[in-house]
């Protein structure tokens, strides 16, 4: 028994194990704690295979800011579970039906794995070792040469994303007082004050 | 990486104890220096404002801290009856947690690190945007309003302060040309990235100090509104660790300036005069000068409201951090000083 | 380096143009706020347009490969992207009046249909699986924001609802298909895929490979809307506004059926006889439900929905037969079933009555005494929709029929003929309200004048096809040629 074996089965374990109670725990609260568990574990197993930068993008990403905001809606939204759940009996024979079909499939196509055998010039591997070039390096070199248009598309994706957001979701209200700080900067004793003498008994 | 070679029983003890021992050396350490920063933030806050602060516990009250330490160990653990039981204990666990498994990959001196990794940047950053967690996890927990208007800012807060964080490591990292916190240090030999980058590092100080729901951005806590924000239900030791993690996280904050901005370990080069002392001393003093810059921030600026807060993090922060980006690098590509590797 | 990069962004102009422009335009809508929707929603047809010019260069020469072969420019993609610009630019200045009598006039519609563009003229130049599908999810993600445009209006953001989960699904199942054919050729490249599925060993291939097709198909046909993945259409095609249905019935169908033709021809080529079946049953279900189930349909735009399923059954029948002509049956049907569709939508928008807009059929009765022309030219656009000659309708069909004869499925065509007679049906029970059932009203005037410039367009097109039919046929046949093999 290897270290790392060891290890790949912890982590593994965990991540199934945590990815179930995603679906079955009863507060939502919890299911997205363990939803930040399985990817806490699936950074651990992209370290296991030497993605290192991989690893740490999917905790800064997914957990540091995704699931943030994930546990935010569902705190703020108060979701009555056990209402979402009634359904619940109801779909379980056509979804479970939906999935044994792809796991069939999955079995069948796993069970006569051959990579097409003129397949073998095409998938030469370029990737080179791990110890040449840390895996930081070899993504951005990939990732701005070879996979260039993609990558600015995504950013398209992305930008699509945010203007979608701002245009189904942003009014504009009227009558909100703002603040400007430039205005309150620039005011000066004499536009803000004015000194009056009032002679008693006389009032202003 | 896991050692590919086979290792008998022994070793693997031997390696083991080793690795203990380390990270011992790092954490008793790290606590001392947690426990003497809540004096120093105390000391230096009661000094601007011409008072005496602790001085009644050993000299100068320097048995202060462990006397609260002990205080807070005796005291009742109470939990309130509609908590979320496990989650409320967890949080102050994973907040010191964090704060402590940070510190696996700073340098202390030149490879004076224990985990040497080749992302250590943004294994930081990864950590310290775990950090929201606790304080969300925290104020939901305790099923109270305060806790839970404090744990819901904090959450919105941080994560906006990751994003100019997150550029102002970028446009270092663009002038290192390595995510390894040992090529930053060496990358600062000649100058100090806080020269050429100064807006960033005003922007990352700026940023560090809402991170960590210190004064000016303490709007989490926020005595005056919220009582005491997220920590409210707490108490005992549940309470001490959320302290402890809190200034845990403030000093990993100045040793990250120090090492993106600051030269790490390097000495202040003055004709060779100072090289004699040790890196991990000037690490650890360039540590002290930017924590007594965050008391001392505490002490004279008053709490943003929380709109300011936000304004400043998202229409200040984030364009002026994204025109750095891309002005280093186009003065970087420009001039050819791009550090290309291999 | 950067010789070859220059390389790659000149035949990429057309797509830089569209991202460019985008990106001003969104800067300038920014900056000028509200006010400046008109003049983005010109500039954006003027970006178009550009676009379009841009598309022209370098027509006739043999396909070019960029971006490390990511990316494919041929006359096909040319032919494709040109009609897709075509219906993106003729929507725009449709929309307008709509949108402004909506309360929804934004600067955001102009240049979201932008982005929706240019992810359509990526998804015609694909080259490979990833490009493919990068394509795909920046005109998906852009028009199911287009479908919630009016925000207040619950059918509307049910509509954009409706389209963003099932078009989630259907993206997993593309995914999920793509992944599998990676998995079994091990690359995502179409010229590499091609050399390395196309050397058959007699045993077939691989069943990995099969499943993947049949996945990366049903991702594919969700997007034209074939049956069995039709569910979403009439739903969304009824909620969305009108002006975004008709850039939904023209553009994305246009370039869903172009990525469609080009993965099944070009990488998956050699597999023929694996996928023609898939097709063949997608052609013959989408025309038959198309024919049946458009008949009960009393809402407008859901009458056009089920016709649009069903016309991309028919240019389905062109794939099914492939080939050179199968491919130019695709190529003519859909330049011909863009130009109907824009002018019966044109027609929708022209309709309204006290300040709603008419969207059932019953509303129409009397039309011809109330607004003869417009009642001529939606009677020919229906007639014309329902393949009758000498209307343009008939010739996408005819050329359609052809090649599936020629390719040997006689059935299909069989088939086919029967569903458009059953179409028939629904398509002159319009004009039959229109031309002899009583007088509802009169309508609002005056029509706003671009719709008013679409409709007589699209009219004229429809009815005077038959006398300049060539160099419609002749740029299809050129743009089929460059993607065989």
């Amino acid at each position: 028994m290897n270290l790392e074996v060891l290890v790949f089965y912890l982590f593994a374990s965990i991540t199934v194990a945590a990815a179930v109670m995603v679906i079955s725990a009863r507060n939502p609260v919890h299911s997205v704690l363990f939803l930040i568990l399985a990817f806490f574990n699936a950074a651990g197993l992209f370290l296991l295979c030497g993605a290192e930068f991989l690893a740490m993008i999917l905790v800064i990403v997914y957990v540091g800011a995704v699931a943030v905001l994930f546990l935010f809606v569902v705190m703020m939204l108060d979701i009555n579970f056990a209402e979402l759940r009634q359904g619940f009996l109801q779909y379980l024979p056509i979804g479970g039906l939906i999935g044994v079909i792809l796991l069939v499939e999955l079995a069948l196509v796993l069970g006569s794995w051959t990579i097409l055998p003129s397949a073998g010039g095409v998938a030469a591997a370029q990737t080179p070792a791990i110890g040449d070039i840390t895996n930081t390096d070899a993504l951005g070199r990939i990732l701005y040469t070879h996979y260039l248009l993609p990558f600015q598309l995504a950013g398209m994706i992305l930008l699509v994303a945010m203007v979608g957001a701002i245009v189904l979701t942003l009014r504009a209200r009227p009558g909100v007082r703002r603040q400007s700080i430039s205005a309150q900067n620039a005011r000066t004793k004499e536009l803000a004050a004015e000194l009056k003498k009032v002679s008693s008994g006389q009032g202003v | 990486m896991v050692d590919a070679s086979p290792m008998t029983g022994t070793e693997m003890m031997v390696e083991l104890a080793l690795i203990v021992a380390k990270i011992l050396a790092i954490v008793v350490p790290l606590l001392i220096a947690v426990a003497y920063a809540t004096l120093l933030d105390r000391k230096v806050w009661a000094m601007m404002q011409l008072r005496r602060g602790p001085n009644v516990v050993g000299i100068f009250g320097l048995l202060q801290p462990f006397a609260d330490g002990l205080k807070l160990l005796t005291k009742e653990t109470i939990i309130p009856a509609g908590a979320n039981k496990g989650v409320f204990l967890l949080a102050p666990v994973l907040t010191f947690t964090l704060a402590m498994i940070a510190w696996a990959v700073i340098p202390f001196g030149d490879g004076l690190v224990l985990a040497d990794i080749n992302v250590g940047v943004l294994y930081l950053f990864a950590i310290s945007s775990l950090g929201v967690y606790g304080i969300i996890m925290g104020g939901w927990a305790s099923n109270s309003r305060y806790p839970f208007l404090g744990g819901l800012r904090s959450a919105a807060q941080m994560v906006s302060y990751e994003v100019s964080i997150g550029f102002v490591i970028i446009t270092v990292l663009l002038c290192v040309g390595s995510l390894n916190l040992n090529d930053v240090v060496k990358a600062q030999e000649h100058v100090w990235f806080a020269i050429p980058l100064f807006p960033m590092f005003v922007v990352f100080f700026i940023s560090a100090l809402a991170e960590t729901n210190r004064p000016p951005f303490d709007l989490p806590e926020a005595e005056s509104e919220l009582v005491a924000g997220y920590q409210i239900e707490y108490s005992s030791m549940s309470f001490a660790l959320f302290m402890l993690g809190e200034y845990a996280n403030m000093i990993l904050m100045s040793a990250m300036t120090a090492i993106l901005f600051l030269g790490g370990w390097q000495p202040i080069s003055i004709f060779g005069l100072l090289d004699w002392i040790p890196g991990p001393i000037w690490f650890l003093g360039k540590i002290f000068a930017v924590l007594f810059v965050m008391c001392w921030v505490k002490a004279t600026v008053p709490r943003y409201r929380y709109d300011q807060l936000m304004r400043l993090g998202w229409k200040v922060f984030l364009p002026l951090s994204l025109f750095w980006v891309v002005l280093t690098a186009g003065v970087l590509v420009g001039f050819g000083w791009l550090p290309v590797k291999g | 380096m950067t010789a070859a990069l220059s390389n790659d962004l000149v035949l990429a102009i057309p797509e830089l143009i569209l991202a460019i422009g985008a990106m001003a335009l969104l800067l300038l809508g920014a900056f000028r706020g509200e006010g400046a929707a008109g003049l983005v929603n010109w500039a954006a047809v003027g970006v178009l347009a550009l676009a379009a010019w841009a598309t022209l260069a370098g027509t006739g020469e043999a396909p070019r490969l960029a971006f490390s072969r990511l990316f494919v420019v041929d006359d096909f993609a040319r032919f494709m992207k040109l009609l897709v610009l075509l219906g993106a630019a003729l929507t725009l200045p449709m929309a307008r009046s709509f949108m402004a009598r909506a309360g929804a006039e934004r600067f955001e519609f102009g240049v979201l249909v932008l982005l929706a563009t240019l992810g359509m003229l990526v998804m015609i130049s694909a080259n490979d699986l990833i490009t493919l599908y990068v394509g795909l999810e920046l005109q998906s993600l852009a028009l199911y924001v287009l479908a919630a445009f009016l925000r207040d209006d619950a059918k509307s953001t049910e509509a954009g609802l409706k389209y963003f989960v099932l078009g989630a699904l259907s993206s997993g199942m593309l995914l999920y298909g793509a992944s599998l054919i990676y998995g079994f050729s091990g690359t995502t490249n179409f010229v590499d895929l091609a050399a390395t599925l196309g050397h058959g060993d007699g045993t077939g291939p691989a069943i990995g490979v099969v499943v993947g097709i049949v996945f990366l198909s049903a991702g594919l046909a969700f997007k034209v809307s074939a049956v069995p993945f039709h569910m979403w259409t009439p739903d969304v095609y009824e909620g969305a506004p009108t002006p975004v249905t008709a850039f939904f019935a023209a553009a994305p169908k246009v370039a869903a059926m172009a990525l469609f033709v080009r993965t099944m021809i070009s990488p998956l080529g050699d597999l023929a006889p694996q996928w023609q079946q898939i097709i063949v049953f997608m052609a013959v279900a989408s025309m038959l439900l198309g024919a049946f189930a458009a008949i009960g349909q009393s809402n407008l735009k859901r009458l056009l929905a089920y016709s649009s399923i069903g016309h991309v059954g028919y240019a389905l029948v062109g794939l099914a037969a492939g080939g050179l002509q199968g491919v130019r049956g695709v190529l003519v049907y859909m330049a011909i079933y863009m130009v109907m569709t824009l002018g019966s939508f044109g027609c929708l928008l022209a309709m309204r009555r006290g300040g709603q807009m008419v969207e059932r059929v019953d509303e129409l009765g009397g039309l011809s005494r109330t607004n003869p022309m417009l009642a001529f030219v939606l009677a020919a656009l229906m007639f014309s929709l329902a393949g009758i000659p000498p209307l343009a309708g008939f010739f996408a069909k005819y050329f359609v029929f052809v090649a599936a004869i020629d390719a040997g499925l006689v059935v299909l065509s069989v088939i086919g003929m029967l569903a458009s007679v059953v179409s028939g049906f629904y398509y002159l029970r319009v004009v039959k309200v229109m031309y002899f059932d009583d007088a509802v009203g009169p309508l609002d005037r005056p029509i706003p004048l671009p719709v008013r410039l679409v409709v007589t367009a699209s009219g004229l097109l429809t009815v005077l096809y038959f006398i300049v039919p060539a160099p419609l046929l002749v740029s299809a046949e050129a743009a089929a040629k460059s993607l065989m093999p």
